[in-house]
């Protein structure tokens, strides 16, 4: 065995070629098709990859126009879309607005079961109006509209691929899919067609998926991949930072971390119970230890990269006297046993898990840590709001409506917010929505539905050399356009 | 030997029957929903709710066990829920990985494990047994996982031998491929190994105490006559015992280390699809396991008609 080891010195692996790159990422995408799942694992792989949007969020959090070269609105509920023109698919096709109604009407279908049928509700009516041109009609003006035709459920893709899309999907993106071993790589390579000229920088991209983070993080001082995006966790970051062959990238992401409480049940259907859960928890402590000081304190659900963020993570103190008071207000003066249920998938989950029970414990409450399978996670605490306590991230962007769906899993059920984000899905303009941005988030802070603790940072390490990675991920993607090594 | 023959695949069948019925029941009553799993928390509930019906998973589990049964005699395990792609296509793809790891294994076990067992045996209670016992409890209490972090640390990231993880393919050629598995393949072997060469050991230390090696022994024969011709072969059938368990065990072992080295075999394969609830594809993978599992026992059994000829299946 050795010697066979040794020969491996003879015939080591080549170096790879100036602008190839190997990502390591932790999931398989269970599929390509990012009009069936809502995967994040899948938007990392082909969103702006492979497919492309008419409109795009930049790596600021901005849209700007993509495949639509700009758009056009005089009422806030017909906007006129002009193409790009010279657009090309993978298949050789040029882009038409044939293409962009079938899209849409293929979403809004209820029969293709689309994973986000409420980004396009608010559309009454499409008009192709030349090959170039398409104007979209709203029932009512809808301010998230154009973020909407941005997001991973708003690919643009040829017509005739929609049976293959999940696993070789078409677009218009700067890289096309070359293969895909099921269980090992997925690999794109350039699309020498592209739109945008002089991208992509990179010839050739392999997703490895390596679900071990120790695994990974091996793969990486070994030489065989040259970066994780999201593979590692922040206690490998103070050695990788010491490397001097790595470059690790920290940023913001959109991902805020949250114990949620069961807002349905004893005794978290008492706000003086929410509110003394806050007060007994110090945030930065557990920033520093379960996330090695790495990730921001949150006080409310909008992320520091969303435009109508406030900051508002001092606005319920660490204070466990008051935590203590409020306890004994709601009858509950020795404080109460609750579980905390949490799933292993998330390492992180684990670890403020167990500082967050230290912490509890000083106002009573006495946190028993119950660990289940993630699919158990999903079908008992998310679907079925079957716990009292539990802690997870949530990575999409713009979510704060989800505070006003009682059915979530937190079943936080509070009419004066529900009132507050319909006024905001129909409010365009900017001032006037950040003011009920602002309203909600008070709102959010004095009902305490759930703990906000901190945002998961982006957390990306590279091979010295490698330039235009995104520092901040405003929407769960991993564009890599620009990428390329320093020559 | 045909009745034995006929009575062994009846019982195959009947294993496979069983098998394929108890998975399908707990995969089922385990809590946890595949379209939850597919949608994942991006999705909402109600999507969930939708991707449920057109995977056919509400209707009742013995109308689709019944519709499952019926279409695997005909060859057809259906189609994965994660991948949508055939479950067959999907193990086959997976064999060019698992077969040779598990085989690389099992070639480690038997080549040191014998040597070193029946050495240890003829060295009985002197320096080389103990040094052969501590090495073999050693195999024993290093767990595979962390024996293939270690290795992956050494040859990988320390002397840069051999790739970290990952799988080279057999397109580029013997050696790529053979390279790729060479760490798991030992880091799988090392406990099997270290249990044959207590098992070899044992059953050897067994026959030398037997009246007829004395008697070859006072006849002159020589010592490695002894060993290899009265000795060795009348071990065999315990060591063939422990061995045919052994293939076994090493593809139950291939599912930690094949998540640990990334390689694209059936073990990952399984153990992703456990976690995704892909019943279709649970069920494709243990019955492959458990047809093979069964076929080596049966293989084992045959194996006692040539190590002992007095063994007669009639």
């Amino acid at each position: 065995m050795l010697a066979a080891l040794a020969l491996g010195l003879i015939v080591s692996p080549g170096a790879a070629p100036a602008q190839n790159l190997v990502v390591q990422v932790t999931t398989e995408p269970p599929g390509l098709d990012l009009t069936a799942t809502p995967a994040s694992a899948t938007a990392g792989v082909v969103l702006y990859n492979v497919q492309e949007c008419l409109v795009k969020v930049d790596r600021h959090g901005k849209i700007v126009p993509w495949l639509a070269d700009r758009w056009h609105t005089s009422d806030d509920r017909n906007y006129t879309f002009f193409l790009k023109r010279g657009v090309r698919f993978h298949n050789g096709r040029e882009l038409r607005a044939a293409d962009v109604k079938f899209v849409f009407d293929r979403a809004m279908n209820p029969e293709t079961k689309h994973p986000y049928p409420g980004y396009y509700s608010a559309i009454s009516d499409i008009i192709v109006k030349d090959d170039y041109t398409i104007t979209f009609t709203l029932k009512t003006p809808t301010a998230n509209f154009l973020l909407n035709l941005a997001r991973q459920g708003s690919v643009i893709y040829p017509r005739e691929a929609v049976d293959t899309l999940k696993s070789e999907p078409i677009g218009t993106g700067p890289f096309k899919l070359a293969e895909w071993v099921r269980g090992d790589r997925i690999v794109l390579v350039k699309n020498p067609d592209y739109h945008v000229k002089g991208l992509p920088k990179l010839d050739r991209v392999t997703y490895r998926f390596i679900a071990d983070p120790n695994a990974a993080l091996a793969a990486l001082k070994a030489g065989d991949i040259d970066a994780t995006m999201f593979g590692l966790g922040p206690e490998h970051v103070p050695e990788l930072q010491k490397d001097s062959r790595f470059q690790v990238i920290l940023g913001e992401t959109t991902n805020d971390v949250i114990l949620s409480m069961n807002n349905s049940r004893k005794p978290y259907a008492d706000v003086r119970v929410r509110r003394a859960v806050t007060h007994g928890i110090n945030k930065p402590d557990v920033v520093k230890g379960a996330m090695f000081g790495l990730g921001r304190v949150l006080g409310t659900n909008v992320d520091p990269l969303n435009p109508y963020f406030v900051d508002m993570a001092g606005a319920v103190p660490y204070d466990p006297a008051r935590a203590k008071r409020l306890l004994a207000d709601a009858g509950y003066p020795n404080g109460f046993e609750t579980v905390l249920r949490v799933s292993p998938q998330y390492a992180y989950s684990i670890r403020t898990g167990e500082v967050l029970t230290d912490q509890l414990q000083k106002i009573g409450v006495k946190v028993r840590i119950e660990q289940i399978e993630w699919s158990q996670w999903l079908s008992r605490v998310w679907k079925d709001a079957e716990y009292d306590l539990t802690i997870i991230g949530h990575a999409e962007a713009w979510d704060i409506g989800n505070y006003a769906n009682p059915k979530y899993y937190f079943r936080y059920d509070n009419a004066d917010f529900q009132k507050l984000f319909k006024e905001s899905e129909t409010t365009v303009d900017d001032r006037a929505r950040r003011a009920l941005y602002v309203k909600m988030q008070r709102k959010l802070v004095e009902d305490a539905p759930v703990v906000w603790l901190y945002i998961y940072p982006r957390l990306a390490v590279t091979k010295k050399g490698l330039q235009g990675v995104w520092k901040d991920l405003p929407l769960p993607a991993n564009d890599l356009s620009e990428v390329a090594w320093a020559k | 030997m045909r009745r034995y023959i006929a009575r062994r695949a009846a019982a195959f069948a009947a294993t496979l029957f069983f098998v394929s019925a108890l998975v399908f029941v707990v995969v089922r009553v385990l809590p946890g929903d595949p379209a939850l799993v597919i949608i994942g928390p991006e999705g909402s509930p109600e999507a969930a709710a939708r991707l449920r019906e057109a995977l056919g998973l509400n209707r009742p589990i013995a109308v689709q066990y019944g519709e499952w049964l019926a279409r695997a005699l005909r060859g057809d395990l259906g189609v994965s829920l994660q991948y949508d792609v055939p479950v067959g296509r999907l193990i086959l793809s997976r064999l060019p990985v698992t077969i040779p790891l598990t085989l690389m294994a099992a070639a480690l076990m038997t080549t040191a494990a014998l040597p070193l067992g029946l050495y240890a045996a003829r060295r009985h209670r002197r320096a080389g047994d103990y040094l052969a016992m501590l090495v073999s409890q050693i195999g024993i209490a290093v767990p595979g996982f962390w024996a293939g972090l270690l290795l992956i640390l050494l040859f990988s990231v320390h002397l840069g031998w051999v790739e970290s993880g990952g799988f080279a393919g057999w397109s580029s050629g013997l050696w790529p491929g053979v390279r790729s598995l060479l760490l798991p393949a030992f880091a799988l072997g090392l406990f099997q190994t270290a249990v044959l060469v207590r098992a070899t050991r044992s059953s050897v230390l067994d026959v030398l105490g037997e009246d007829y090696v004395r008697t070859a022994r006072a006849k002159g024969v020589s010592e490695l006559s002894v060993l290899g011709k009265h000795t060795l072969r009348n071990a065999m059938i315990p060591i063939a015992t422990v061995a045919g368990l052994q293939l076994g065990q090493l593809m139950a072992g291939a599912i930690i280390l094949e998540s640990v080295f990334a390689l694209p075999g059936l073990g990952r394969l399984v153990l992703g699809a456990i976690t995704a609830r892909d019943l279709p594809l649970v069920q494709g993978v243990i019955l492959f396991v458990a047809s093979t599992i069964v076929l080596i026992n049966f293989v084992v059994d045959l194996l006692y008609g040539v190590l002992d000829p007095r063994i007669r299946y009639d």
